[in-house]
């Protein structure tokens, strides 16, 4: 090699590295717009929720509260009937994961490890089921459950998402994925139906398992249409809805109290941000894996 | 059982069909019987308000394709078509611009990362009741910050030219990071050796996200259109909680037109009517997207 | 066995598919009865002697309260109905809010077809007692006011009127308010501006009391007509001569020359600035009132019941006038009565009885007057030395007691919260986005014939 085409190697480098450096530049700075863009939302809820009313009605918004008003969470807990759309929330999420889990794991495991004369027509109800959303069916629901006295109950709220299409396709594929003779091994054993899924199948697909319920808890827990069509009255209210109807009360005709809305909507939030952040990692991978299959 | 010593196979397979049941009966009661109850009272004149109703033919139909529904019916289909383009746009390319800015693998980029993603799983009642307030004519700090670049105040919501981009916006911030998810762990999954082969050629970085990045990201962008457009034409919550459809049905989306006639007129005959062509859609939908699925997708395998 | 067992599942599957289209059974409570069963129970239910009945209350009951009514009257909400629990030792009654009156409306109504989930008792605005009556949702009052002695002789005759349904007095009037013209008086009594009382003045008033900037800007608006309720701006139709519903029942004269007339006048005075339309988003009033509190407009429409929340929030003297008429100058009852709804239990209803009497009742009722806007309700308020003290206190109030009379039960139909929402809109949409007065009132009212042919 000669000393010229060494040192334009040398050059060619060089310049490559800049270009990495000035590429690298670009994405930070890119990538902290973004982010900055992305959190205001969420900033602006948190700050919002600890103005006073003067504050919040301000011509040039405050990026800082000037002083701390956490008692907006003490009136929007006990004006708005926070807590006990809390329990509401909570029992509803609670009787839909339980369900839909136990449910779930059978049916995946029948799908997938177990043989019986039409399970593909099964399978294929199933996943038609996928194809007819709470939006379509509504009408019908509503009445029907309205017949046998479940609106505004526990039961009502749960009943029409007891069962989820989606959460049987998912854990039958990764139950799919185990090798067949782990099952077969466990059979000779003496395992029965529930000790292998309990004991083989459920361990071994743990973080899929963990993940799929993730997603589960979190759709429940926020989930909107459903409630606001079948506990219309205040007993059975959920907190999505309960935030909705503190906007329609304390931003309509008379009182501008956002900032007690943005105490709600915080409040509305927490349990599931405080799970984002520790269950990043299935959360993350959460609805990836689904797109992945 | 004990008595007739039945085959263990066969009682394996019963038991295996157990499994099973419990699921197949919940579908038939809660999914697919309201379907055929939403085709029987699509025939009657059924009123919420009133004690008793008949059949009454295809009076509904009519009332839907030829009479006063119509005008509202093509209102809905084209508002849902504008919102699904609009968040199939920023899902799938917003995502990948977004996957392509966030593409570093280090701490700071992961935690930044989770932080674009965080919003999907803000709950969208929250979420909507923060936009309000950030979107809020008067005090909202989006027209405040407007003013100050000399843009007089917008009436984001109240305004039909405004109001759907309004609800997009707020789709948007919820739904960018979770296609930049998609696209990442998609991204990972291509082999280097694609790169390195490119670089040896001399291509540029953009030459190899045309040539190589997009082609085999396609079954990505595939599903993500798929599952997005299905799930965009279902949108229902952001609609009811910025805009309740208005102002003057510009945002009236699908769903909540069969709302409204649902739960607020009460006339469960057209609102029966209305969800059967919007299933039927949707079943065309997922059928021709599953089409095109089929076949045109190349496979990295 | 394998094979039976699924050709089991699927027979089940393929009846639980098809049962629904076999014929028209009842599906039950939820006011689904076929023509004939809901004919056989109609009569069965009127064979049911009403002698028998008792309308006291003898066991310890709580009981729930639906209203509407909004942050700034919760404490005499809570001050009530303490007095009430704590006044007798039998019935507890726990107050709720629901929401608006039409969010009372959607909840009440599914509550009623459900069959479970009702309220004791509960308010209803005005126009919806056509159709609960009819639907059969309230519990005629006549043979408690009769068993109780009740003196319902000494409500406004136009308030009872307004709680009836065919002649059945199926409510009682609770917070009583009507349209008004509330004005910024110490604008009005400096700049000399005569307020308009007939509709043909309405021109030049607009045209004098509206305040322009050199470039044309509109620096005070002569009024505001609300855009969000239809009842603020019907009276105008109504006095004159406009049939919202023409007798038929089944048609509307929206489309007439006169109606049409009116919607142009009210689309002018938006396009000259000397007005605007409010729309009906959800912050439109708290948009119209900030505009009339710091005199950014001379006068607004708006209901009575606002009267002390204006006076407390505005540093000038509020006037109030009434309404400009046509050939009539009548206006409407606005605000809510007070309903049992028929599904209850006997004991329930009973309590609720009990209660809707205290709510009703002369004390409760110049709470509300002298807190709020909300008008007295009794002959022996409105018409003796009392009403005088009141008006003392409230001497704005003066254009209303003058004009009693003119006080109007709502148009009573039960297609009227499908048609209300449909004239709203189109006259938001008309006005704001300019569209074509002719036509925009003939597609609407040809969506408006279509549901009160077909309700």
């Amino acid at each position: 090699m000669s000393k010229q085409e060494l040192s334009s190697a040398k050059a060619r480098n060089e310049s490559a590295k800049r270009n990495r450096r000035i590429k690298a530049a670009v994405q930070w700075v890119l990538a902290i717009i973004v982010v900055l863009i992305i959190v205001f939302p969420i900033y602006w809820m948190l700050v919002s929720s600890v103005k006073s009313q003067e504050e919040i009605l301000l011509a040039v918004p405050t990026l800082w509260p000037r002083e701390f008003h956490f008692e907006n969470y003490i009136n929007v807990l006990n004006r708005g009937n926070f807590a006990k759309y809390y329990w509401n929330t909570a029992v509803m999420t609670a009787g839909i994961l339980i369900s839909q889990v136990v449910t779930g794991i059978f049916a995946a495991y029948g799908f997938s490890k177990g043989k019986f004369r039409g399970q593909n027509v099964c399978f294929i109800i199933v996943l038609g089921a996928l194809m007819i959303p709470l939006q379509v069916t509504f009408i019908p629901l509503y009445i029907m459950m309205a017949n046998w006295g479940l609106s505004d109950t526990f039961l009502g709220l749960i009943l029409p998402e007891a069962v989820s299409p989606y959460y049987i396709f998912m854990l039958r594929q990764t139950f799919m994925a185990i090798d067949d003779s782990y099952v077969e091994a466990a059979r000779m054993d003496g395992l029965g139906r529930v000790g292998i899924i309990t004991k083989i199948l459920a361990p071994m697909c743990k973080s899929t398992l963990f993940t799929v319920t993730l997603v589960t808890f979190t759709n429940g827990w926020n989930s909107y249409f459903w409630p606001k069509i079948i506990a219309r009255g205040e007993k059975r209210r959920v907190l999505t809805i309960g935030l909705a109807q503190l906007q329609n009360t304390f931003a309509g005709n008379e009182t501008m109290n956002n900032h007690e809305i943005m105490a709600g909507a915080v409040l509305a939030v927490v349990p599931v941000i405080i799970l984002f952040f520790i269950f990043q990692k299935y959360m993350l991978t959460g609805y990836s894996k689904a797109a992945m299959k | 059982m004990k008595e007739k010593r039945m085959n263990p196979r066969k009682v394996s397979a019963v038991k295996d069909f157990i499994c099973v049941v419990p699921v197949l009966i919940f579908l038939a009661i809660f999914t697919y019987y309201p379907i055929a109850e939403l085709f029987r009272i699509s025939f009657t004149d059924w009123n919420l308000l009133k004690d008793t109703w008949q059949y009454v033919g295809f009076k509904n139909w009519q009332w839907l394709f030829n009479g006063s529904g119509t005008r509202y019916l093509w209102n809905s289909l084209r508002v849902t078509v504008l919102y699904s383009i609009g968040e199939l746009t920023v899902t799938i390319v917003g995502g990948m611009i977004f996957a392509l800015i966030f593409n570093r693998m280090n701490k700071a980029f992961s935690a930044m990362r989770a932080i674009v993603f965080m919003p999907k799983y803000v709950a969208m009642s929250s979420a909507a009741v923060v936009f309000l307030w950030i979107l809020n004519t008067d005090t909202g700090i989006l027209n405040y910050l407007l003013s100050l670049v000399g843009i007089s105040a917008v009436d984001w919501l109240g305004d039909r030219n405004t109001a759907l981009i309004s609800v997009l916006m707020l789709t948007g911030w919820r739904c960018i990071g979770y296609g930049m998810m998609v696209y990442l762990s998609a991204m990972m999954g291509i082999s280097a050796d694609y790169y390195e082969a490119a670089s040896l050629d001399g291509a540029s970085s953009f030459q190899k996200f045309v040539s190589i990045t997009l082609p085999m990201l396609s079954p990505t962008t595939l599903f993500l259109f798929v599952t997005t457009f299905i799930s965009s034409m279902k949108v229902f919550q952001s609609v009811d909680i910025l805009t309740q459809g208005g102002p003057y049905r510009s945002t009236e989306v699908f769903v909540y037109n069969i709302y409204r006639y649902a739960m607020v007129d009460f006339r469960m005959d057209r609102a029966a009517t209305v969800a059967i062509f919007f299933f039927v859609l949707l079943l065309l939908v997922t059928v021709a997207t599953m089409k095109i699925s089929n076949g045109r997708i190349t496979y990295d395998s | 066995m394998r094979k039976k067992a699924a050709l089991v599942l699927a027979a089940a599957m393929v009846v639980g598919m098809t049962a629904g289209c076999s014929g028209g059974g009842s599906t039950g409570k939820a006011a689904v009865n076929n023509a004939d069963t809901a004919a056989e129970n109609a009569g069965g239910a009127a064979d049911t002697p009403a002698e028998e009945v008792s309308y006291e209350v003898t066991e310890p009951i709580t009981i729930t309260w639906w209203h509407a009514l909004e942050e700034q009257y919760s404490d005499t909400v809570t001050e009530i109905v303490n007095d009430f629990n704590s006044s007798q030792d039998l019935i507890t009654v726990e107050a709720e809010y629901v929401g608006s009156y039409s969010d009372v409306n959607e909840a009440l109504v599914a509550a009623h077809a459900a069959g479970n989930g009702l309220p004791a008792i509960t308010v209803a605005n005005t126009p919806y007692v056509a159709e609960y009556g009819a639907g059969g949702l309230t519990e005629d009052l006549t043979p408690y006011i009769e068993a109780s002695g009740y003196d319902i002789e000494d409500f406004g005759d136009g308030m009872v009127a307004a709680a009836q349904y065919d002649g059945k007095q199926v409510s009682l009037p609770f917070l009583i308010s009507t349209q008004i013209l509330f004005y910024n008086k110490d604008m009005v009594d400096a700049e000399g501006i005569t307020l308009p009382s007939t509709w043909d003045e309405m021109d030049a008033f607009m045209e004098a009391a509206t305040v322009k900037a050199a470039d044309g800007s509109t620096e005070r608006y002569a009024t505001i007509i609300p855009g969000w309720d239809q009842w603020y701006f019907e009276t105008f139709y109504l006095n004159q001569g406009v049939n919202i519903i023409n007798e038929d029942q089944v048609t509307t004269d929206l489309d007439g020359e006169t109606a049409v007339a009116i919607a142009g006048k009210l689309k002018e005075w938006c396009d000259n600035g000397y007005t605007y339309w409010t729309g009906t988003a959800d912050d439109a009033s708290s948009n119209m009132r900030s505009n009339f509190i710091s005199g950014k407009a001379l006068s607004v429409v708006h209901t009575t019941s606002l009267y002390n929340t204006y006076v407390d929030q505005c540093d000038f003297e509020i006037g109030m006038a009434w309404l400009p008429g046509g050939e009539t100058k009548n206006q409407e009852i606005g605000g809510c009565v007070l309903l049992i709804p028929s599904k209850n239990d006997q004991a329930t209803k009973n309590a609720a009885w009990q209660f809707m009497q205290y709510l009703c009742s002369k004390d409760v009722n110049m709470k509300w007057a002298e807190g709020t806007g909300y008008m007295p309700t009794r002959k022996s308020v409105l018409e003796t030395e009392e009403g005088q003290a009141f008006l003392e206190q409230k001497p704005a109030f003066q254009a209303i007691f003058d004009n009693l009379d003119l006080i109007n039960p709502r148009i009573q139909h039960s297609a009227w919260s499908q048609l209300s929402n449909i004239w709203k809109n189109a006259m938001a949409e008309m006005i704001l986005e300019n569209g074509d007065v002719q036509e925009s009132m003939e597609q609407m009212s040809l969506e408006i014939n279509d549901i009160l042919s077909d309700s």
